[in-house]
């Protein structure tokens, strides 16, 4: 609709047609276009009879397969090259692969000052004892902080691809093919009891020793979400929901990325190095040490236990 | 090498071979069976006694130490996982499978509401 011409006059001009087609009322390529559905595409037999009688013939009658010297000649020096062809490719990859530098020589491009001073200022600078943990917490703590945005960013596609409303849940509770999965298995319920406060703690041990051992927030928050999963497989989602809903799981996840963002702002705006930060150091090898890295591990720890249960809730019945 | 360290080192080999035979075996049985169930028994069987026999013989040749101590809670919680596992799989098998009659016979030990004697088919309830 224009307001200045009129409407006869309007529709000549080439806005009209631009925005037709931008609201999709008119297809440009319908009436100007060829447009059939192909056909599938369907051998008769007698053509296949056909195809197999030309060429047995061509076979026999044209290259005299039985008798023919030269041709079975031909084939053995087929064979025999691209034999020969293989071997000469794996034999030049191989010695490609000869020619590269060895595995931790000294006068390698990737031994440079950054992997040199990581270790020897690691300790100093950001205050955890382990030294990769320490790494990827502080000096790249940015490089962190977009993985865990991308596990947040999975789980909000999953759940937009796979959630259903809430009445549809308890609808579908024990349709189908729900209702030949074991519930209720007491062999089950009973290992689960023994294991998942196990596996919880061993998750959470391994969260808060991060800055001290080996571990950190990426697998002790994988340990934690598998021990969601087992609790969820014994038990089922009511006794989850308890204390496990989407209204924690919201909560968890937004606080956690938010807290995490606004620390490692923090950091790098005071200069990055403890230079005038309020989260001291601490001792090296005390728990209370390493700076922005023990937070930190807490809060990816919590994400990816919840990315780990949300995914496997999602699939399972399509909501948290 | 004094005799207990020959005794050490033979025990360890033995263990360390048994168990690699089992896991062998197992290989051998996931691919080379037809149902099921025996594919779950075999499977089952190389995650316990030969996971177990090889970690044994690996505690055995790292002496007293705490070390040798995680090994045996590896060892604990591989023989909790791995049997439940395979049960929940022999389970969903005997309530999805509606011939299953064909190929095993069914003991009921106890009996449950109406489905028991059918072969606990259905909501598996045996």
């Amino acid at each position: 609709m224009s307001r200045i011409r009129k409407q006869s006059e309007y529709e000549k001009t080439f806005a009209y047609r631009f925005f037709r087609w931008m609201g999709g009322e008119k297809d440009a390529f319908v009436g100007n276009m060829e447009m059939r559905p192909q056909k599938e595409y369907v051998e008769e037999e007698a053509t296949i009879e056909e195809r197999m009688r030309d060429r047995r013939q061509a076979m026999e009658e044209v290259y005299d397969s039985g008798h023919n010297r030269e041709l079975r000649f031909f084939n053995w020096l087929y064979r025999c090259f691209s034999i020969i062809f293989c071997i000469a490719i794996v034999a030049m990859l191989v010695l490609t692969v000869s020619y590269l530098p060895s595995v931790g020589g000294e006068d390698k491009p990737t031994n440079n000052q950054v992997s040199e001073t990581y270790i020897t200022d690691g300790l100093k600078d950001t205050g955890a004892v382990n030294i990769v943990t320490g790494m990827i917490l502080s000096y790249r703590a940015f490089d962190t902080f977009g993985e865990t945005n991308v596990l947040f960013i999975a789980t909000c596609c999953v759940m937009i691809m796979l959630m259903v409303d809430e009445d549809k849940i308890r609808e579908n509770k024990d349709s189908n093919d729900r209702m030949f999965e074991p519930k209720n298995d007491v062999i089950l319920q009973v290992v689960a009891k023994l294991l998942v406060p196990m596996v919880f703690l061993f998750g959470i041990y391994i969260i808060l020793n991060g800055h001290l051992s080996p571990g950190g927030g990426f697998s002790g928050g994988a340990m934690i979400g598998a021990g969601m999963i087992l609790y969820v497989a014994a038990f089922g989602f009511d006794r989850m929901e308890k204390f496990f809903n989407e209204k924690v799981y919201k909560c968890v996840k937004v606080t956690a990325l938010i807290c995490y963002g606004c620390i490692v702002t923090y950091y790098f705006l005071t200069g990055a190095n403890g230079l005038a930060c309020l989260i001291p150091l601490g001792v090296p090898g005390r728990i209370l040490s390493g700076g922005i890295t023990l937070p930190i591990n807490i809060f990816v720890g919590s994400e990816v236990a919840c990315t780990m249960y949300a995914f496997y809730a999602l699939f399972r019945r399509g909501g948290l | 090498m004094g005799i207990i360290e020959w005794v050490r080192f033979v025990l360890v080999c033995a263990f360390l071979l048994f168990g690699m035979s089992i896991f062998f075996l197992e290989i051998f049985g996931v691919y080379r069976f037809k149902y099921v169930l025996n594919r779950m028994q075999i499977a089952a069987t190389g995650d316990t006694l030969g996971i177990g026999l090889c970690l044994v013989g690996l505690m055995i040749a790292n002496g007293w130490n705490a070390t040798t101590a995680k090994l045996a809670l590896v060892v604990i919680f591989l023989w909790c996982a791995s049997p439940v596992s395979s049960h929940m799989i022999a389970r969903l098998q005997m309530s999805t499978d509606k011939r299953i009659l064909d190929h095993c016979r069914i003991v009921i030990l106890r009996k449950n509401k109406k489905n028991a004697g059918k072969g606990g088919r259905g909501h598996g309830d045996i």
